[in-house]
């Protein structure tokens, strides 16, 4: 084993969690069953000092260990912080892309942009293509320790990259962009350390609730006792909060999304202070909302009443558009990321 | 009552049941008249409905002459004004009738907030109802799809471009249906092969459902055979370009062949029907081809 | 003696500040160095600020306070150019270092002048601790500690204001003889800035306040320093929470300091009581904050007619905070339909420094750090016990 390769799965060993060691080393499958018998799984120290004398005996190449570390992410995938792109403007047979094709042409497309680069592609169960890239230049030979992972789904507009710096960032995206069948990418102001979040918002896998002519089973649950009247006048008002809230931000488990950041440019407006009114400028300042369970706790304001219906689209938008960075201005279209606050 | 708390609720409630069904059941006689009168009570009201419609359309027939003459100007003030309240009633039916052909089949509702229609498609694969879809649509001042649940996967905003959504908002929902139905039936089918069929690999599949990559065991030939269903039209459940590769020969009509060949559906179903018959006692009738 | 409680409403409440005050040379000590004999130390240092103030309400002597309650109104902070009075090198242990706050009653017979024997006293405290066993376990628990005190001159306002007295310990070092500037493990200092000169002046001989105490460091450490405290000036100490109200004067105070020196940032962080917990940060741009704080100010005028101030706009009423705090709540509002005044404010921040609900600070510009430390020592007084 050369020396890339040992650090590099030194530095695995150290990251997995005990707990979780044996179970990946199983799925991993490359330790021979006498080696496997040796292991002893209680003592963390020892089972890692192990490890590394078998790899070594079985003279595993970088290959294996890139192998043990992009299963041992697909399985982890909440650790870094993930960004979402959106690609836009299919071309007509983007719909039909296979995924040999697609990784055939990626690989290829992304060494004529730059050399000493290796990807690894994989797909998971759940349809993902998961894309591993370490990447090197002319005079250095790819990085292993500070791989790029990236997500994507075939047949979607959606990519979740993590690990990616500004500057291989283009060509991650023309490699992306070509090999998808589309036309441009472009970032989707989405990010959060939960990818299973991001990915269920932007894939609408997760419970949305729509207006139905049936009643709510709210209703039914909220029998009126000591004044009926009052009762029921509360009880309306309250279900049609959680209605309100549930049709927002949806109902059953919601997407773990960890935060949501505003830059608000807007005017100042306040009947009773005229200076700030007139006031040319806008009013600079950023709002970051943040729960473990964002669009959970958001809901809960809105049903509390802590927020007020309906909704204002500022919140709303999170779910909607998927997104949870935004740039709010009083005029009307700017750049990509902006979105005009209506008037109201 | 005092035995009510021995005898329990239901008990109880089967008496009075008893109880009601036999005040209910008076002597059978004067059912009957009460029976007779009624019907003719209905008869009568009939009559009179076919009396009013007769003198309606009568009028109504007068009316179209005068107007179709032009000149003759109406002087019964009354009846024409009863006249015309008709015609608008009628009128108003038949927008209805237009409005309810237009969401044919679609279960549509207005918004909380009054702005928009939320329209449900629902999806069905072989009589088992699947997922229901949802859009939100705002009406004013132009048609808006403001939120929904359909998947990244069905071009949406592209199917609404290209129906023409503010002119024909059917023509969009139907289009949008066949591509849910179509995609959940896929769905269901690959479902249901990995269910029934452990023995079979499903060696590649997509989000769409539009590929899909099946490997197995011929029995007794023990020849490992390698499927891919293509779905280029997505709005079908059925391939429309199969491959058949085997090991050694291939399955299929023409023995001369390379051992990939491309069939057309037909032929695919054939081919697929041909593995049936020489299988079927292991591979019971895969339905989802079909 | 008997009457000794009276006597001391009743000065305070005469408002006489000019009586005559005796002063141990070097360090100030505001009490009677004269040695009293204690009645009830117990009873003496129950005496409270609260209760004191209480006491004197009763007498209707001081109509414009009322127990139990922040000022209403404030000086505006102004920039001291504290780094005069203070030596910059004293100034620098205070500054960018996030203290814990508690608040301690008044110290018996504390002297100024015995920096030296408290330092020995406390180094020999700890390692009797030690040797004991009570868990003093730190980085350098080999070694033995060293404990300094050291009297802050200068960082008093008025002459009722006692100095401020550093407290650092340092771990003796295995290798003596070596240069280089040693780290404190632990450092903590007690404090008293602009405190009530009524309460002051009504506390019997041989009292020192310096209600508010700051610490940086284990938390063994500070108990050690605590109990060292309690036995030796028998005095207690308890937590100091910033109050609600406290933090938003800290919002204004903060703000108002802007035309003199760019606080960058107001940043202001609520707990919304949803499940999850909600946190919202709220960062407003220096400039428009201050333009916001400005435009709510009130008429300088207006001020001028009441004719209570010489200096139009120096004093900082309760009523501009809060109008302050609705105009950025209202912004707020106006955006995401969300009230903040469901949630609590849990920390405030800007370029001067930072201020957190469970009593922790820190301050990074010395210029202003009086006008902080006058609300944190008025803190402190109201949350001594009865």
């Amino acid at each position: 084993m050369d020396d890339p390769s040992q650090r590099l799965l030194r530095r695995l060993l150290r990251r997995i969690p005990a707990g979780n060691l044996k179970t990946t080393l199983e799925k991993w499958g490359r330790l021979t069953a006498a080696q496997w018998r040796t292991i002893d799984f209680t003592q963390t120290k020892s089972s890692i000092v192990q490890m590394l004398a078998f790899c070594a005996e079985n003279e595993f190449t970088m290959k294996h260990i890139t192998e043990l570390e992009m299963m041992y992410v697909i399985d982890n995938p909440n650790k870094g912080m993930w960004y979402a792109f959106q690609l836009i403007d299919p071309e007509a047979d983007s719909q039909s892309l296979e995924l040999t094709q697609f990784k055939e042409q990626f690989k290829s497309h992304l060494c004529e942009l730059v050399r000493n680069v290796s990807v690894k592609i994989k797909k998971h169960t759940d349809e993902a293509v998961w894309i591993r890239i370490a990447w090197g230049d002319s005079y250095s030979r790819p990085n292993h320790l500070k791989p790029t992972y990236i997500v994507h789904h075939l047949q979607t507009p959606y990519v979740f990259v993590t690990g990616l710096s500004p500057k291989q960032r283009p060509l991650v995206s023309q490699a992306l962009v070509l090999s998808s069948r589309y036309h441009a990418i472009k970032a989707a102001n989405l990010s959060g350390r939960n990818l299973t979040a991001i990915r269920d918002l932007l894939m609408k896998q997760y419970q949305q609730v729509f207006p139905t002519r049936f009643p709510s089973p709210l209703s039914e649950r909220n029998q009126s006792v000591s004044n009926p009247q009052i009762e029921r006048e509360h009880a309306g008002h309250k279900e049609n909060r959680l209605q309100m809230a549930s049709e927002t931000f949806g109902d059953g488990m919601l997407p773990q999304l960890q935060s949501s950041v505003y830059k608000l440019e807007t005017k100042f407006r306040d009947r009773a202070n005229q200076t700030m009114t007139e006031r040319e400028e806008p009013f600079k300042c950023v709002v970051k909302f943040a729960s473990t369970n964002l669009l959970e706790s958001l809901k809960l304001c809105v049903s509390s009443g802590i927020a007020s219906t309906p909704v204002t689209p500022l919140l709303s938008s999170i779910p909607l558009k998927g997104r949870n960075y935004f740039v709010i201005t009083d005029n009307g279209p700017a750049p990509s990321s902006q979105m005009p606050l209506s008037q109201n | 009552m005092e035995g009510l708390s021995s005898k329990g609720v239901l008990s109880h409630l089967s008496v009075l049941a008893v109880q009601t069904k036999s005040r209910r059941n008076p002597p059978q006689q004067s059912t009957r008249v009460k029976e007779l009168k009624a019907e003719a009570e209905a008869l009568m009201m009939r009559r009179e409905q076919l009396k009013a419609e007769i003198q309606t359309h009568k009028s109504l027939q007068r009316m179209r002459l005068s107007m179709d003459k032009g000149e003759e100007e109406m002087d019964e003030d009354s009846e024409n004004s009863q006249l015309l309240q008709l015609m608008a009633k009628h009128s108003q039916l038949k927008d209805l009738l237009y409005a309810h052909h237009l969401i044919g089949g679609y279960d549509i509702i207005k918004t909380s907030l009054g702005k928009g229609v939320c329209v449900s498609v629902t999806t069905a694969y072989e009589g088992v109802y699947l997922d229901t879809y949802n859009l939100e649509i705002d009406l004013k001042p132009v048609l808006r799809i403001t939120r929904h649940n359909v998947p990244p996967f069905i071009p949406l905003n592209e199917l609404a471009e290209q129906n023409n959504i503010q002119t024909n908002i059917k023509a969009f929902l139907d289009v949008l249906s066949q591509h849910l139905n179509a995609h959940a039936g896929r769905k269901q089918q690959l479902k249901l092969v990995k269910e029934r069929f452990p023995s079979v690999d499903v060696m590649e599949s997509n989000v769409l459902c539009s590929i899909l990559v099946l490997m197995f065991t011929v029995p007794r030939q023990k020849t490992a055979v390698l499927c891919t269903l293509n779905y280029s039209d997505h709005t079908r459940c059925l391939p429309t370009t199969v491959h058949i590769q085997c090991e050694g020969r291939t399955v299929s009509t023409d023995n001369q062949g390379p051992p990939s060949t491309v069939y057309n559906p037909r032929l695919c179903v054939m081919s697929m029907l041909s593995i049936r018959t020489l299988k079927h006692n292991k591979f019971k009738c895969p339905s989802f081809i079909y | 003696m008997g009457k000794r409680d009276v006597q001391i409403c009743f000065r305070f409440g005469s408002g006489t500040p000019d009586m005559e005050r005796h002063r141990s040379s070097g360090a100030r000590t505001p009490l009677n160095s004269a040695l009293v004999q204690r009645r009830s130390r117990s009873k003496s240092y129950r005496l409270s600020y609260r209760s004191c103030l209480g006491a004197a309400s009763r007498l209707g002597l001081t109509p414009a306070l009322t127990a139990r309650r922040l000022n209403t109104s404030r000086r505006a902070p102004k920039s001291h150019n504290i780094s005069e009075k203070v030596s910059v090198e004293q100034l620098a242990l205070l500054l960018k270092k996030e203290w814990k706050l508690s608040y301690v009653t008044p110290l018996y017979r504390f002297r100024h002048t015995q920096m030296r024997g408290y330092s020995r006293q406390l180094s020999a405290f700890i390692a009797a601790e030690k040797h004991q066993g009570l868990a003093v376990d730190v980085e350098a628990a080999q070694g033995s500690f060293r404990a300094s005190f050291s009297v802050i001159q200068g960082m008093t306002e008025t002459d009722d204001d006692a100095e401020t007295i550093l407290i650092q310990i340092h771990s003796k070092s295995s290798f003596p003889g070596q240069d280089e500037p040693q780290r404190a493990l632990w450092s903590g200092w007690l404090t008293c800035v602009y405190g009530n000169p009524e309460y002051l002046n009504s506390l019997p001989k041989d009292f020192t306040c310096l209600p508010l105490f700051c610490s940086s460091g284990s938390e063994v450490l500070t108990n050690a320093v605590k109990s060292w405290f309690q036995l030796t000036f028998d005095c207690c100490f308890g937590p100091l929470e910033i109050s609600h109200t406290s933090l938003q004067w800290l919002v204004a105070l903060w703000t108002n300091c802007h035309a003199e020196c760019n606080i960058q940032h107001l940043k202001m962080i609520w707990s919304v009581p949803v499940v999850p917990p909600l946190q919202i940060t709220y960062t407003v741009d220096g400039q428009d904050a201050w333009e916001l704080w400005n435009s709510l100010r009130r008429d300088p005028q207006e001020e001028g007619e009441g004719g209570k101030d010489e200096e139009a706009g120096s004093n900082i009423d309760i009523m501009e905070v809060e109008r302050f705090m609705q105009g950025l709540k209202g912004h707020f509002y106006r955006h995401f339909r969300l009230d903040l005044s469901a949630g609590s404010l849990k920390q405030v921040s800007t370029a001067l420094g930072l201020a957190k609900c469970n009593g922790r600070m820190k301050i990074s510009n010395s210029k202003y750090m009086i006008a902080t430390l006058t609300l944190l020592t008025e803190c402190a007084l109201l949350k001594m016990p009865m």
